[in-house]
């Protein structure tokens, strides 16, 4: 392979993980910005658009776990996965409606170390009852074959690039759109000035007479749902477990949100794909140093720049 | 309440030194009865899991009772959350990554073992110390930030230990299949860890006993000296404790020095318990995570309560894992779940945590009976 090539590879690869740490890090980013609410279960609401995906896209056999034990032996609606990704963000959106006014509400007023103690005991019971549902073997992942008729499975081969899987072409540029969408609704909306305001002083806000709190339940919605379609792209390249919330979304989503720094949506855009640059190309540089080389850089940027590339909330 | 009868006579000590003298005495009191209610505690405490909650089992039909080595399992976490919580509970820093110090005394008192040599005192010993020195960089750069930072600071750091554990530091842990050539000799070089104590149980029990006690002293001497007040006032005012003249980062790493070297005497001890040791095991978040929700559970604030959720974690991970209910059938892997359930239950409804309600539950019955006796409530008594 020349180095182009290597580098063109390098760089698809990075867009694509960087496009997910990027949708965890936004809906982290709007919750902890607006709310100063620290929500260590939103591994969880990736684990749940994970699982939710798979439900709502295929039918798959299960052998163990409480449903398996009761006699469903298959699950799902196999409906696919254009509908998974209409349903998956709703589903997310509803449960951070009800996260927001069950968990997030009665802690908004309790020191920052309640809402990650509370919050990450959450993220336990999120993981230990999928894990009773399901079983908590590893499920293969839900690539999809077409979609609306074209076919997206197998590989394509790019300019310069060579071969490349058609599918993660399509996911990096579904997952740009997202993001892209929630960039808008947040510099370009009425609710995104309501929520940027929110970030910089929410008394200030509430005084002018907006009613913020309802505001706060949709962005908690929305940075919920943004996170559970993060759960279904991720599971549509990579396998399905219980323990995917905590190992593939929790910690790079708060890596993201110090790299790009706490309240800002732009930071946690750039902080994800430099994050996803960054272990992809240490990965073909050396893949054992990948995951120190991704944590390092965090520990850095804290040490030098403690509020981050874009930071808008204030470090002590 | 004792100082004063005790001086009352006057005599010919003058006032300013009977008072120093007395206060003296009552810090030696206090952490003389911290030290003494632990020995007999854990005297008692391999016979009440094993027995008692075994008779209690056999009486409801299940299998309740707990085992010779969760006893000592339970004493270890118990030194490693004893010291976290003077970080946690005390100076209010919570720390994502105490596994670091956990694990990398654990790998040090076990590579130690297998090239050098086994003693079970040196491997602590050694443990410690790496654990100890490798807590001062870390502590140096992770105390510049607070709250979130700090935890995601310290997380990164063990998260970083984790990996290359695994990976390119294979060649000394034997990364993921995990590193057995663990070589325990004889304690003192005559005593066999696995031979039977009367009573009590093993002399490895004996073992993580009297550490236990080192720790419960040590701790109770810090917490009640002037240099542990200050780390109480940080955790309620840092401000203020910089504006008294007070060098707070200084007194803030030494907190974290302490629960590290505390964290590196559990790792050590935990690696000659299990005489094998895993990254996963000893340097994983998991791992962190699992210090932080024993030592709230437990009760963070005081000195033993984080036993008490030591305790209870390890309870429902070993032994009720092992419970097959009626209808659910075995409880299993779901024991995390119950876990989660008690861990929310407590942050949520009871800030002082399991032994912090104990307390105050049996404060209030003290309260009742007086009450009920027509006396006056008694005051003082509490620590």
């Amino acid at each position: 392979m020349s180095v182009a090539q290597t580098f063109a590879q390098v760089v698809l690869n990075g867009l694509q993980q960087g496009a997910i740490f990027a949708l965890l890090g936004i809906g982290l980013t709007i919750i902890l910005g607006t709310m100063k609410f620290l929500n260590l279960a939103h591994g969880a609401l990736y684990l749940i658009g994970g699982y939710a995906g798979m439900v709502v896209v295929r039918q798959t056999a299960l052998n163990e776990g409480i449903l398996f034990s009761t006699g469903t032996t298959e699950l799902g609606f196999g409906l696919g996965f254009v509908a998974a990704l209409v349903l998956v963000p709703v589903i997310g959106f509803v449960v951070g409606i009800a996260m927001e006014r069950w968990v997030a509400e009665p802690f908004y007023d309790r020191p920052e170390t309640d809402q990650l103690l509370v919050t990450f005991g959450l993220a336990l019971i999120a993981q230990e009852v999928i894990k009773g549902i399901f079983g908590g073997n590893t499920f293969q992942s839900v690539t999809p074959s077409e979609i609306f008729g074209v076919s997206v499975s197998g590989p394509v081969v790019l300019p310069v690039v060579g071969s490349f899987p058609q599918w993660r072409l399509y996911l990096i540029v579904i997952a740009v759109v997202v993001i892209a969408l929630t960039w808008l609704v947040i510099e370009r909306t009425d609710f995104g000035l309501v929520v940027q305001a929110g970030t910089e002083d929410s008394e200030m806000v509430r005084i002018l007479g907006i009613k913020i709190n309802r505001s706060y339940s949709l962005v908690f919605a929305l940075g919920a749902a943004l996170a559970a379609f993060a759960g279904l792209i991720g599971v549509s390249i990579q396998t399905i477990s219980p323990q995917i919330g905590t190992e593939r979304a929790l910690i790079p989503a708060f890596l993201v949100l110090v790299v790009g720094g706490a309240g800002s949506v732009v930071g946690a855009i750039v902080g994800g794909f430099v994050l996803g640059i960054t272990i992809a190309a240490m990965t073909t540089l050396a893949s054992q140093w990948a995951q120190i080389v991704l944590y390092a850089v965090a520990a850095l940027v804290l040490l030098f720049r403690p509020e981050g590339l874009f930071g808008s909330v204030e470090v002590d | 309440m004792g100082g004063d009868d005790l001086r009352s006579d006057g005599g010919a000590v003058a006032p300013g030194e009977a008072s120093v003298l007395d206060r003296a005495r009552a810090l030696a009191g206090r952490d003389g009865a911290a030290i003494v209610g632990t020995i007999v505690a854990l005297i008692v405490f391999p016979y009440l899991l094993i027995d008692g909650l075994g008779m209690l089992g056999d009486l409801i039909g299940y299998r309740i009772g707990g085992y010779e080595g969760l006893a000592s399992l339970v004493l270890i976490y118990g030194i490693v959350v004893i010291g976290f919580n003077l970080l946690l509970g005390y100076t209010g820093l919570l720390s994502f990554g105490h596994a670091a110090f956990f694990g990398t005394a654990a790998y040090a008192a076990a590579i130690f073992s297998a090239q050098v040599y086994g003693s079970p005192l040196l491997m602590v010993l050694v443990g410690t110390v790496v654990a100890t020195l490798l807590a001062w960089p870390i502590g140096f750069m992770s105390i510049r930030r607070s709250g979130v930072y700090f935890a995601v600071l310290t997380l990164t750091f063990g998260q970083m230990l984790y990996f290359w554990a695994l990976g390119p530091g294979a060649w000394l842990t034997n990364g993921d299949n995990g590193f057995s050539g663990v070589q325990v000799a004889d304690l003192f070089g005559t005593l066999r860890l696995e031979g039977i104590v009367p009573f009590v149980g093993t002399w490895m029990y004996v073992f993580v006993a009297v550490f236990m006690v080192l720790a419960v002293a040590v701790a109770s001497r810090i917490l009640n000296s002037p240099y542990g007040l200050i780390f109480k006032a940080l955790g309620e005012n840092e401000q203020r404790v910089s504006f008294v003249g007070l060098d707070v980062f200084r007194y803030k790493l030494m907190a974290f020095v302490i629960s590290a070297a505390f964290a590196g005497v559990g790792g050590s001890l935990f690696v000659i318990h299990e005489s094998y040791i895993h990254p996963t095991t000893a340097l994983y978040w998991i791992t962190s995570g699992d210090f932080v929700i024993m030592t709230v559970l437990g009760g963070t604030g005081t000195l033993v309560g984080p036993v008490f959720g030591a305790f209870v974690f390890e309870y429902i991970s070993n032994v009720i894992s092992g419970v097959s209910l009626p209808v659910i059938g075995a409880i299993g892997s779901l024991w995390r779940l119950i876990l989660g359930a008690v861990f929310v239950i407590v942050v949520w409804w009871l800030p002082e945590g399991i032994y912090g309600a104990i307390k105050e539950g049996v404060a209030w019955g003290v309260d009742r009976i007086e009450r009920d006796r027509g006396q006056p409530a008694a005051d003082g008594g509490e620590d």
